[in-house]
């Protein structure tokens, strides 16, 4: 027995000693891990800002929730982009953010756990960043009526009764407006240099639900493709999820098949674009620039840059201002933004073009659900369609969105509410989860 | 000289009468041994293991915020391991009780999403917690009639069962019960659906302190109590003093069920106000773990409980305030788990080394 605890008693003694050793290192190796470089950003140009503008500057505490992680390459990593870009630009403005962030939060009680803990650490804002985050968000925010916070891309902010909850979406539809100009000018090429013939101009588009936000992003695309390429027409196919690699790349594959010589997507991975490489038909993203894994199909892509609004919603707070409870903009505010032009396979002319329309967009000059350009139910022009839904049932029931000749999406609420079908889209199915 | 030979290095001995202090010697040690190599894990990412520690006792038990965030997290484990603790005194080795807490929490929802406006507050709590007992108490008594009937493996079984309702949650959220459509949440349940708040914690802890001194006298004072050692410590002994062995294991399977159950309601009720295909967690597992660790004493176990909330509550806040990936916070966890159970080993048995043998006996 002795001889034991005496064995038990050295074992102890040997780990301590790795483990100070260990703990020693630390200090060093303390900047190592993965998001640290970014949180120590505004550390080393805070004492530059310090001398130079001897602002007063702040540190504000802000809390992530994310969904996934940057590994998803997408959605999240879209996230991370304008958390470090934001991070930088506050920085220059003396408004130092210590970033908490809780990754790979599931969308149950999971994240409500995880908001009281990020009040708890201390956060004076807190970012939801998933869709369904905002109900479990919501019975966390009473408790604390001194912490901001926000579930980007929902909607129950303006009508909850409290203070200190947000919402956020950008105008993500006229990014995909401008895509479908890019899209529709290669059509058009391949039609002019007689490739394909004029009703042979057909785009498959990947979706993941039939919801109003793929809606909207997809009529836009196809509005926008349209505009350059009258002879355009289109198929739609839902896959059922967010996010399922096989699913979408499937439903790319069978969009090719059906002739489609142009791919389009609203999901998460960047499988339809190397579909599109591997079947010979050109492709447009979202979310991320897919030039990289489809180097001969991918023309462009679009995305929204969640810096302006981290940027708005962090300086609000740090100032002590109330902020807007659902913010939604768009080009005019460097919230949607496009990647790079695929400059090698893009018509010609198309750089030239695109930033033309982006301006008449960022002007005001051109409306993306501009009624004159798009007929419903067989050749009916538009002239009435509601806006809100208010009790989350998925019907409208509020608001007329028809006004001065256009259906002005994302004016009532952030969160889209465009769900029409309009002539020259083709609904292979629906897919509602 | 060949029998010699074939000495193993290492043999194993039962040994038993242990004095006291010896064993909480062991286990003592062993807390702090997986400390220690908790701390190694810790230094190997680059945490500073004493502010890391400091981390995750602060972070459990540093607010009241946070000690009824662990609170919450205690009472189902509680509630769990009091299920288990007679079907494992009766080796009887029921680890389904994941999918009896979810049986439960299905059968205490129907009630809160669609008799809500029917019924008033205490009733319907009452009535969710009737059907969730009801429930679970079903979904166990199944793996048990097998068992006493045609006496197929226990284990495998309940394990199975799990999966089965697991799948019919995950068929609700999508199908019938979904909130917003594509939403696959089920909405959030009724006020009155609701347990009500006993010092800011849901008063589901009042239930399961309850039930410790209920399966305290249960399983130390009771005639069924008795029956259920017997058939732990021999069944043929059960069946020669005239006990119909069947029909205990389908009573004590039913009780565990429902103990379960109603867990499955605090939970479903009191934490989540929802329902969905979580809603067991992984606590019908790691509630083994307590029932053995408080070796099936019901008052152990809440001690045991509080202990495993503590470490899971603390693990959130090391990942959140250190930055280290979630999955170190885990692994330090279960570091710990398996040391305190591995110890028992050395409880029980004692190592014989081939050379030291003489030695030993001196």
């Amino acid at each position: 027995m002795k001889k034991f605890l005496a064995v038990l008693l050295s074992m102890i003694l040997a780990l301590s000693l790795t483990a100070c050793g260990g703990g020693g290192g630390d200090s060093q190796t303390s900047g190592g891990t993965d998001d640290k470089p970014t949180e120590s950003k505004p550390d080393e140009s805070q004492p530059a800002d310090g001398t130079s503008g001897d602002t007063e500057a702040k540190t504000i505490k802000v809390g992530l929730i994310c969904i996934g992680d940057e590994n998803d390459q997408g959605y999240t990593y879209n996230f991370i982009r304008g958390k470090e870009a934001a991070t930088e630009a506050l920085a220059a403005n003396g408004i130092i953010v210590d970033w908490v962030v809780k990754w790979n939060v599931r969308e149950d009680v999971s994240c409500e756990d995880a908001n009281i803990e990020l009040a708890d650490e201390g956060c004076d804002l807190i970012i939801n960043n998933s869709f369904g985050f905002e109900p479990f968000m919501l019975k966390v925010a009473p408790d604390y009526p001194e912490i901001e916070f926000i579930a980007c891309t929902n909607q129950a902010s303006w009508g909850d009764n409290l203070e200190n909850t947000h919402n956020a979406f950008a105008n993500i539809y006229e990014g995909r407006y401008l895509a479908g100009v890019v899209a529709g000018m290669k059509l058009q090429q391949m039609i002019d240099e007689g490739t394909i013939s004029a009703d042979e101009a057909v785009i498959g588009y990947v979706g993941a639900f039939s919801f109003a936000e793929v809606i909207s992003g997809f009529t836009a695309y196809f509005l926008g493709a349209r505009s350059v390429c009258p002879s355009v027409s289109m198929k739609v196919q839902f896959v059922g999820s967010w996010s399922d690699a096989t699913e979408e790349a499937n439903a790319a594959s069978a969009l090719a098949d059906m002739g489609c010589v142009m791919i389009s997507q609203h999901s998460d991975n960047t499988t339809p674009a190397t579909t599109a490489e591997a079947k010979g038909v050109f492709h447009t993203g979202y979310n991320n620039d897919m030039i990289s894994v489809a180097p001969g199909a991918s023309l462009i892509s679009t995305r929204i840059d969640w810096a302006p609004y981290f940027e708005y919603a962090i300086t609000s707070v740090a100032n002590g201002e109330s902020f807007d409870q659902d913010w939604c903009h768009g080009m005019d505010m460097g919230a949607v933004v496009m990647t790079g032009l695929n400059e090698a396979i893009a018509a010609p002319g198309t750089a030239e073009k695109l930033a033309e329309v982006e301006e008449q967009i960022r002007s005001g000059k051109l409306q993306v659900f501009d009624t004159s350009t798009f007929t419903v139910n067989g050749g009916e022009t538009l002239t009435s369609a509601f806006a809100l839904d208010t009790d989350g049932d998925f019907t409208p029931d509020s608001e007329e969105a028809v006004f001065d000749g256009a259906f002005h999406e994302s004016h009532f609420q952030s969160a889209p509410y465009f769900a029409l079908s309009i002539d020259g889209i083709d609904w292979l199915n629906t897919a509602f989860g | 000289m060949n029998h010699e030979k074939k000495t193993p290095l290492i043999r194993l001995a039962k040994r038993d009468g242990m004095e006291g202090w010896k064993i909480w010697c062991i286990r003592c040690g062993a807390v702090l041994f997986a400390l220690l190599l908790g701390a190694l894990v810790m230094g190997l990412v680059g945490a500073n293991p004493f502010t890391a520690y400091g981390a995750m006792v602060s972070g459990a038990l540093g607010k009241k915020s946070a000690i009824r965030q662990t609170v919450k997290i205690a009472v189902p484990l509680l509630g769990c391991a009091l299920a288990i603790a007679p079907c494992f005194k009766m080796r009887f080795w029921n680890i389904g009780a994941e999918g009896q807490i979810t049986a439960g929490a299905i059968a205490a929802s129907y009630f809160a999403l669609f008799w809500a406006d029917r019924l008033p507050a205490p009733v319907l709590l009452t009535v969710m917690g009737v059907a969730g007992a009801v429930g679970g108490g079903f979904w166990a008594l199944i793996p048990a009639f097998f068992k006493a009937r045609w006496n197929t493996n226990e284990t495998l079984f309940t394990l199975m069962m799990n999966y089965i309702v697991i799948g019919v949650v995950q068929w609700l959220q999508g199908g019938p019960w979904e909130g917003r459509k594509g939403s696959q949440i089920i909405p959030q349940f009724d006020e009155a659906a609701c347990l009500p708040r006993v010092f800011g914690i849901h008063c589901g802890w009042i239930i399961v302190l309850v039930l410790v001194v209920f399966m305290h006298i249960y399983m130390n004072y009771t005639k069924h109590g008795y029956e259920i050692s017997v058939i732990g410590d021999s069944v043929n002994t059960a069946r020669y003093a005239g006990m119909n062995v069947g029909w205990v294991m389908m009573r004590t399977m039913f009780l565990s069920g429902a103990i379960s159950g109603i867990v499955g309601f605090i939970v479903a009720s009191g934490a989540n106000n929802t329902l969905y295909d979580g809603v067991a967690g992984g606590v019908g597992f790691t509630s083994i773990t307590v029932a053995w660790l408080s070796q099936l004493n019901a008052f152990a176990m809440v001690g045991i409980s509080v202990l495993l909330a503590v470490l899971s509550k603390g693990a959130e806040t090391l990942q959140t305030r250190m930055a280290v990936p979630a999955s170190i916070s885990d692994i330090i966890t279960g570091i710990l788990l398996f040391c305190m159970l591995g110890c028992e080993f050395f409880i029980h048995y004692r190592l014989i080394f081939r050379k030291k043998k003489e030695a030993r006996n001196g």
